[in-house]
Order: structure tokens, then C-alpha cells, then sequence
């Protein structure tokens, strides 16, 4: 391994850039939600409070640090850590700078789900070892949404790795320069149809608006968050900013290839930070005009139309390109 | 985190009008939250019922340490009004081991309660000054 290997991991497009890019868009969230609710949203810290993120977690990191009577002091401990841990996994085989990831494998996409399953996976042991009803209730909630969610992000995914012929990330993303052609064009709008969907089932998976039934703070305190403190809360929040930031790059690297900004080598990694940045921001604004779905409502949204229909666009995408030369 | 302890819902619309575009009391950083375990500031609304008591006691040890206490209203300060009444024990200041900052009024307009919230922030500050 070389230095600049080294360079690259830590610093970027690794593991700093990445840190940074998820406070950066938890300011980003904030902001735009703000903006949607005609607010300022934070505005002291830093320049238009672009730090906030990062005092809040220098904040939590100094707090109490309490495990409640019959909660697991171990799943309390390795849980946050690991949820921080896999999405920066995840994010190291999504070519962040544009160009190829740090690691290119191919079946990496398939890595990235199981990736994503595992994180949720650590969100119902952390609620069912918080012994807190509260905490409980929105580990069942979660567990009940991967059971909807998991089966048509998977199948969604699988669109832009048949229409490369790939199951690399990257690969993905060097075929749409390729072709010339970003697969939410593809036959439109059946890749436009195809990022949709993914976006949905990215809501749910982030436990974002509509979908947040997980921790929604109207009716279940915090879900099953609401045991943490100190440590732990900064890790959990700083590892669903990871994921939040995971999810956008797969966006836009799943979708938004584009035939000229990869060659250029300067303008590749900004371009595709914009594009990320573009897909959060899409993810902001549905925080900002949608509301809430019932934990039983979401369930039939994803098992009546979701499935059907991501079902249905992976057999018009293989029979097209059985048919187009 | 807002608790109110058995207010009449006047200070507890101007807690809420203090989070809303308006006055948007997220400027300076600060969120409403739902659980005490994720809670800095406790801000308490109303004259401390006897029924509300051991709730408005437990909510504030269930606080992760370094904590504060702001009273909002004449309620939570002194039980205003209602002070004297058989069911009730006072305001918060009366029931809690410490109350950083009170904002009097009845009920407060929002932007003293943001006043308050700054006052304490600062209070606060200086506090780990002194510690250093």
C-alpha cells in the first residue's frame, strides 16, 4: 500500500471527507427543512451554522453517559460502533471522487445491501436491549418496516446493475459515461420510474419522513432511541448521517452517471459531490411536505405497489434490453 | 425538552410560538426533543401540581448530567395564581433541586423566553469558564 493509497483513505475521498460530508448534510437537512418551514434555521455556530452538527456531537460526546437498570451494557456499547463503522464499509465502495472507488470488487452492490440490512439489524437490538417500552415498540416498528422495504430496494438496485451488466458500484457509474447515457433516462420514464422507487425505499430504509414510524417523537418518545445518552446518541446520530450520506452517493451513483464530468479529472469528484448533494437535498425537501404514515399504512404501501411495481420494472428493463440492439 | 407541569396552556403556546417561523428558536442551535435522555435544558410551564410532581422529579433525574432548569411563567416560578391552592406544591423552583433561569410573565411573550434561553446559554458558559 502506498502513500497515496493511505492519503486516499483517510483523507479523501476517505474517511475525513466522509465525516465531514455527513455533518455537512445533517446542516443541509436542517437548513432546507428550515427553508421549507420558512425559518433560518441554525445560523450561530460557524458561518450560517454550518459547525452545528459538529458542536452537537462535541456536546454529546461530553454528556452523562447512562445505561438504564436491565438494559445490555455490551449491545449499548458495540451497536453505536458498529453503526458508525458499517456505513463508512459502505461508503468506501462508492466512487466518491468520481473516478474508481477505493474498493472496486464486483458484487460490491450486494455487499452495500447486506451492509444496509445489518444496520437495521443494529437498530432492533439496540431498542429491544434498551428495556425501555418505548425504546421496544420502535425496534418492532423498524423490523416490520425492513421486512417491507429490504425486498423492493434490493430488487430496484438490481435495474442499474442489469442495464450495466454489472454489480460494482463503480462499474455502474463508468457504464453510464460509457453509454452516454444516466440510467434515470433510460427509456423514459422507466429509469426516472426506477429512481423513484429507490428513492422511496431510501426514505424508508434512513427511517426518514414519511417513514419514520420507527421514532416518532409524537407518539413513541424518540423510538428506539430514546435510552441512549452521552456517547452513544453522538455515535447513533453521527452513524444515520453516514447512512443518510451512504444512500444519496448510491443514488447518484446507481443513476446519475453523466457521459463528460468523469474524463475531467478535477471536475469528476465535484461533480459528483453536487449530485449527491442534489439527492439529499431531494430527501430533505419529502422531510418537509410529507407526513408520517402509519407503521400498518407503510407496510401496504410497500407490499401492494412496491413490490409489484419494482417487480415489473426489472422484467420491462430485461425485455428491453432483449429487444433494443 | 418542554414539560408542563399543569399550566393553563398559555406559556405552552408561547414555548411552541417560540419554535415556529416566527421567533424559530433553532437560530441558536436549540431543538424541542421528546425523550429527557437526549435533553440539556428542561423547561418547565405551569404551577407544580401534587400529581406532577413525582413525574416533573423523575423526568429531571432521567436527565444525562450537565443539565439545566428553566422556569417559564409565573407558575413555574412561584406557583403564581395558584399558589396556595391544596393541590398544588409551588413552582418548579419550589420542587426542583436547582432552577438555572426563570423568565417571569403570564403567560411570557416568546421572544423573552428566547431572551431566557440566551441568558442561561451564557450563564452556562461561563460556568465552564469557572470550571477551567
Amino acid at each position: 500500500m502506498s502513500v497515496g493509497d493511505l492519503l486516499g483513505l483517510l483523507v479523501f475521498p476517505g474517511y475525513a471527507f466522509l465525516l465531514a460530508m455527513a455533518f455537512f448534510l445533517e446542516w443541509l437537512d436542517r437548513k432546507v427543512l428550515a427553508k421549507i418551514q420558512d425559518r433560518y434555521g441554525p445560523l450561530r455556530v460557524g458561518p450560517a451554522g454550518l459547525l452545528q452538527p459538529v458542536a452537537d456531537f462535541v456536546k454529546l460526546l461530553s454528556k452523562e453517559d447512562i445505561v438504564p437498570r436491565g438494559a445490555s451494557r455490551t449491545i449499548l456499547t458495540v451497536a453505536p460502533i458498529l453503526m458508525v463503522a458499517l456505513p463508512l464499509t459502505g461508503l468506501l465502495f462508492v466512487p466518491m471522487d468520481g473516478q474508481r472507488a477505493l474498493v472496486a470488487f464486483e458484487g460490491n452492490l450486494i455487499a452495500l445491501l447486506f451492509i444496509l440490512v445489518a444496520t437495521t439489524l443494529l437498530v432492533f437490538l439496540v431498542g429491544w436491549s434498551s428495556a425501555n417500552i418505548f425504546a421496544a415498540e420502535g425496534a418492532m416498528r423498524s423490523a416490520l418496516q425492513m421486512l417491507s422495504y429490504e425486498i423492493p430496494l434490493a430488487l430496484t438496485a438490481i435495474c442499474p446493475a442489469l442495464l450495466a451488466g454489472s454489480l460494482c458500484v463503480s462499474t455502474i457509474y463508468e457504464r453510464q459515461a460509457e453509454l452516454g447515457l444516466p440510467f434515470v433516462a433510460f427509456l423514459p420514464p422507466l429509469g426516472a420510474i426506477s429512481f423513484l422507487l429507490f428513492l422511496i425505499c431510501s426514505l424508508a430504509e434512513l427511517e426518514r419522513v414519511p417513514f419514520d414510524a420507527p421514532e416518532a417523537e409524537t407518539e413513541i418518545v424518540a423510538g428506539w432511541m430514546t435510552e441512549l445518552t452521552g456517547r452513544r446518541l453522538a455515535l447513533i446520530k453521527l452513524g444515520r448521517n453516514l447512512s443518510f450520506l451512504l444512500m444519496a452517493s448510491l443514488m447518484a451513483s446507481l443513476y446519475l452517471g453523466d457521459p463528460i464530468t468523469p474524463g475531467i479529472p478535477w471536475l469528476a469528484p465535484v461533480a459528483f459531490i453536487l449530485k449527491v448533494i442534489a439527492c439529499a437535498a431531494l430527501m430533505s425537501f419529502a422531510r418537509g411536505l410529507v407526513a408520517r404514515l402509519r407503521i400498518d399504512q407503510t407496510l401496504r404501501v410497500f407490499w401492494t405497489y412496491m413490490i409489484p411495481a419494482s417487480i415489473a420494472v426489472i422484467l420491462i428493463t430485461k425485455l428491453a434490453l432483449a429487444l433494443l440492439p | 425538552m418542554h414539560f408542563n407541569t399543569g399550566a393553563c396552556n398559555a406559556c405552552d403556546i408561547e414555548v411552541v410560538a417560540a419554535l415556529t417561523p416566527r421567533f424559530d428558536i433553532e437560530r441558536f442551535g436549540a431543538i424541542k426533543v421528546g425523550s429527557p435522555r437526549h435533553a440539556d435544558i428542561l423547561l418547565v410551564t405551569g404551577p407544580v401540581t401534587r400529581e406532577s410532581r413525582p413525574r416533573l422529579e423523575r423526568i429531571y433525574e432521567q436527565m444525562p448530567e450537565p443539565k439545566a432548569v428553566l422556569a417559564v411563567g409565573a407558575c413555574a416560578i412561584s406557583g403564581g395564581v395558584f399558589a396556595g391552592c391544596y393541590n398544588v406544591c409551588g413552582g418548579a423552583v419550589n420542587v426542583l433541586p436547582r432552577v438555572d433561569m426563570v423568565v417571569p410573565g403570564c403567560p411570557p411573550k416568546p421572544e423573552a423566553i428566547i431572551d431566557g434561553l440566551i441568558k442561561l446559554l451564557n450563564k452556562l458558559r461561563g460556568r465552564e469558564r469557572e470550571r477551567r
